[in-house]
């Protein structure tokens, strides 16, 4: 038996400070929230990969808090190369730049001349606070101390309400960002859907290339009603110094359909949580992600796929490539409650080893407490296929390029399930940087 | 094979118990004093009362695992850790009790052994009764035995690899089983032997509230082979029951060893097995392990696959009825390069019974041209029935092959139409699904224990229409 239990994380007196000020200016229920959550957070241990499952194979003994301090807003030239990297992806996007305390809203008018509301969460939180509780409410106060943080911490943010039945005619761009040694985001992306409206929504968290020391705490949420659809691309390229803890959660309501595909390059190490809660019959969700780490990369996918009504579909695909001395842990639960019969739930998760010395673990778990169901997973680790690399040299292809167009092939299949093309375009293009060997995680910004 | 499954009756057939005949038994509960009174009872050398003293200490300071199955139904003190049964070891049937003789006599035994069983070594509580060695495996340098008489009349050979695989501090309940172990099989196949017939154990339960804590050890020597077969068939009791057992396998190279289970304990007892090979160069390791009884089962056959070229087989069944948990699985752990291993499992949950498959694949640094192949199906049979999968992989080397494959479904109802339409009552079609589901697994049993799987598997579907 543990006796007594583990030591609460010691509180980042930085921390303390600005929660202070946020619950102090706060009201009613956010106030609330925000102190049931810090309270929470000060007596909850850190995560530990002796402790927790969840946590077995990601280790944060190094993680110490106390040592940072919330970031304070990012400087032109980087807000200049993130507008760039919208314009590639999505030029057409609406931009919400997530960089604490402020937001700032950019191309908006034609998605709010529609009746969208785009603003900082803060902001909602003070117009329209019964959106904002309805979609927090997806999420626990403290459900991890991570989370209980999250709920204490967040400032600025980004908030996207989509009434009834409207369909947003251009993307949403949710750029996440932060700057400076020891700077800790908590990036936020609140998202509520009304019945039969459609959004796509790009999360995008990125800082500059460099080795910087940070700390990413960050939370999407959406709530969507029925018949509604969202395409959701999730980018990850933050630099070589920062941790990232995410959680990922989209409720789904009656015959809503999820479109997610995301991108995993950047961050010294990753936990994120990519969570689909199949809430309503006939509801759909189509998962689908690349992951490329290189260097000493560690980086953590689990997934969950809650089905919680009958008729219910999910799908997910991660595709995983590391090399170096890279770590990929991949950890998924398909479950199925009693009520959920005629599940369609299939899980695949294929890594492809490039060094020795790399690393990828995976365990697709199921739960299933339904009998009408279909349910499995395909799990392969492997190497690149010396006939498929013969093949390619046989007609002339060096060693090295016949390596690359392996592993671009590999990553291609996933890419295709990207449901904005602009935005696999990018990311194909970062992969091709990747794969060259001399990319940096972080973006590159130059001074203007 | 298939048997009709309304000829058989509702009762559990091997529900009867006769009088506890046992001479000595320890008091209930563990202590220190208890480990040191069984040692002494057995009149066992120091260096084992001291093992098995270390092991109960690192029973103690070990949590109660709480991952997988509820365990929170054992009450450690209200268990007898050693009952030995009336009667000296018997070399020939007529000298079995007569009481004991009933028993068997329902299992079929004394028929088996008619047949051209190799040895019969049966486990009437702790202590082993009745065994017998055909005349020419004991030419062949074979040994054969219970572990007691091992330790006793092969110290050397013993002392060398007990407690090698499976160290007393590997997990809560090999420490138990360390501390108060009892009875199990001792075989040790000399270089070059090939042993023609499957080795027969079965072990029973038979005292209430007796644990059950029989430890083997099977050592094959360099390019020998061996197939062992353990059975088990528990008497019904009202209260719960413990079964821990331990089992060792060596294979040394170019070995092989073939280890085959039906494990049908009575559904109040819980089975809690720790089961790892050590598979040397080219050696060959297969556990056939099927779980059909007890009321809790958490059991995860492991190869080791230490030397070059080793390969490892695990091929798993399991059958959930109402109440029932069957958390099984396999591990294989890929040390050395150019080895392989494959894993096969079928499960199915009828009623609120729940079958887990709970795997690990583990690929080291070193072992370069590994292949792995898991394949793990389910059935689910009615609403309320669960199964999981929990499969870890953690492939550290890059020249691998892993592939891992589970589905869960539930029995396709174009399957039942067919059948029926044909004119077979839908009980039947079911039935007759699932002993095709099982047929990976029923195909690598010898003739009468594939009956005998059938028998039991028809008798638990009854009732059930898919």
């Amino acid at each position: 038996m543990i006796t007594g239990s583990p030591p609460a994380t010691p509180a980042a007196p930085a921390f303390a400070l600005a929660v202070e000020e946020r619950i102090a200016t706060a009201h009613g229920w956010l106030r609330d929230r925000r102190q049931a959550a810090w309270d929470a957070f000060s007596t909850m241990p850190m995560p530990s990969s002796q402790r927790d499952e969840d946590w077995r194979r990601t280790d944060i003994a190094k993680l110490q808090l106390s040592g940072f301090q919330p970031s304070d807003g990012i400087d032109e030239p980087l807000v200049n190369a993130i507008r760039q990297r919208r314009d590639q992806g999505a030029a057409d996007a609406a931009l919400l730049l997530d960089a604490a305390p402020v937001t700032r809203i950019e191309q908006s008018d034609e998605l709010t001349a529609a009746g969208v509301v785009l603003s900082s969460l803060d902001e909602a939180a003070r117009l329209h606070p019964e959106l904002v509780e309805r979609a927090l409410s997806a999420v626990g106060v403290a459900e991890s101390p991570f989370v209980a943080l999250w709920n204490a911490m967040w400032s600025g943010g980004a908030f996207i309400y989509v009434p009834r039945s409207v369909h947003a005619a251009v993307p949403v761009w949710v750029a996440h960002s932060a700057a400076g040694h020891r700077g800790a985001a908590f990036p936020a992306t609140v998202v509520l859907l009304e019945d039969n409206s459609s959004l796509t929504l790009v999360d995008d968290y990125l800082s500059a290339a460099g080795l910087n020391e940070m700390f990413s705490d960050a939370l999407t949420i959406v709530v969507a009603g029925r018949d509604a659809r969202l395409d959701h691309c999730v980018l990850q390229q933050w630099g070589e110094g920062v941790w990232h803890v995410a959680l990922h959660r989209t409720v789904l309501a009656q015959n809503a359909r999820l479109r997610m595909f995301g991108a995993t390059l950047g961050s010294r190490l990753q936990k994120a949580y990519w969570e689909v809660m199949l809430d309503g019959p006939g509801a759909e969700a189509n998962i689908s992600g690349v992951v490329f780490g290189d260097g000493a990369q560690h980086l953590d996918h689990q997934s969950l796929q809650a089905h919680r009504a009958p008729q219910t579909t999910s799908r997910l695909k991660l595709k995983v490539a590391v090399r170096d001395h890279a770590r990929s842990v991949y950890s998924g639960l398909i479950d199925v409650e009693r009520i959920a019969q005629q599940t369609d739930a299939y899980v695949q998760n294929r890594n492809l080893l490039l060094s020795h010395g790399a690393t990828a673990d995976s365990v697709p778990r199921l739960e299933i407490r339904a009998n009408d169901v279909r349910c499995g997973h395909g799990a392969t680790a492997g190497h690149i296929d010396d006939d498929h690399r013969f093949y390619l040299m046989a007609r002339g292809v060096t060693a090295e390029d016949a390596d690359r167009l392996i592993v671009h092939g590999f990553l291609d299949d996933a890419l295709a399930d990207c449901p904005h093309p602009g935005v696999a375009a990018l990311i194909g293009e970062l992969l091709e940087k990747e794969l060259e060997g001399n990319a940096q995680a972080g973006i590159a910004v130059v001074d203007a | 094979m298939t048997v009709q499954a309304h000829e058989l009756s509702k009762d559990y057939e091997y529900g009867f118990h006769d009088v506890d005949i046992s001479v000595f038994r320890t008091e209930k509960g563990l202590s220190p004093e208890v480990v040191a009174a069984i040692s002494d009872h057995k009149s066992e050398p120091a260096w084992m009362l001291k093992f098995r003293l270390k092991a109960y200490e690192h029973y103690v300071k070990r949590p109660m695992p709480t991952w997988g199955a509820d365990l929170s139904g054992i009450d450690f003190d209200d268990i007898y850790y050693y009952v030995k049964p009336a009667g000296e070891q018997s070399r020939s049937w007529d000298d079995v009790p007569e009481s004991i003789k009933n028993t068997f006599d329902r299992l079929g035994i004394p028929e088996a052994e008619r047949k051209f069983l190799a040895g019969v070594s049966a486990q009437y509580d702790s202590e082993v009764v009745y065994h017998n060695i055909r005349e020419d495996l004991e030419k062949l340098g074979v040994i054969f035995c219970d572990c007691d008489t091992g330790l006793r009349d092969h110290p050397e050979i013993f002392r060398k690899y007990f407690g090698t695989v499976i160290p007393p501090n590997d997990n809560k309940f090999a420490a138990l089983n360390s501390a108060v172990w009892s009875g199990g099989s001792f075989v040790y196949v000399p270089a070059g032997v090939k042993v023609e017939v499957p080795l027969q154990a079965y072990f029973r339960i038979n005292s209430d509230n007796m644990g059950q804590f029989e430890r083997t050890l099977i050592i094959a020597e360099e390019g020998s082979s061996v197939h062992y077969i353990e059975g088990c068939t528990a008497p019904n009791y009202s209260s719960d029951s413990l079964h821990s057992a331990v089992v060792e396998l060596i294979a040394h190279k170019g070995a092989k060893i073939r280890y085959t289970t039906i494990q049908n304990w009575s559904d109040n007892v819980y089975n809690l097995v720790t089961k790892r090979a050590i598979a040397h160069e080219n050696a060959t390791v297969e556990w056939v392990d099927g779980n059909l009884g007890s009321k809790v089962t958490m059991k995860y056959p492991a190869i080791y696959l230490m030397g070059e070229g080793a390969h490892g087989e695990v091929l798993s069944a399991a059958f959930a009825g109402p109440g029932q948990h069957q958390d099984a699985g396999a591990k294989c752990i890929h040390v050395a390069a150019h080895t392989t291993s494959n894993i096969v499992s079928r499960s199915i949950s009828k009623g609120t019974g729940r079958t887990s498959y709970r795997g690990h694949i583990k690929v080291y640094p070193k072992a370069h041209d590994v292949r792995i192949n898991v394949r793990c199906d389910a059935l689910l049979l009615d609403e309320e029935s669960q199964s999981d999968t929990y499969p870890y992989m953690d492939v550290n080397s890059p020249d691998v092959t892993v592939g891992h494959e589970a589905s869960v479904s539930k029995v396709g109802e174009d399957q039942i139409f067919y059948l029926t339409s044909r004119g077979i009552d839908e009980q039947e079609a079911t039935a007759l699904i699932v002993n095709g589901f099982f047929e990976p697994f029923v195909k690598e049993l010898p003739m009468e224990y594939a009956v005998e799987l059938n028998r039991l598997l028809a008798l638990s579907m009854e009732g059930s229409v898919g």
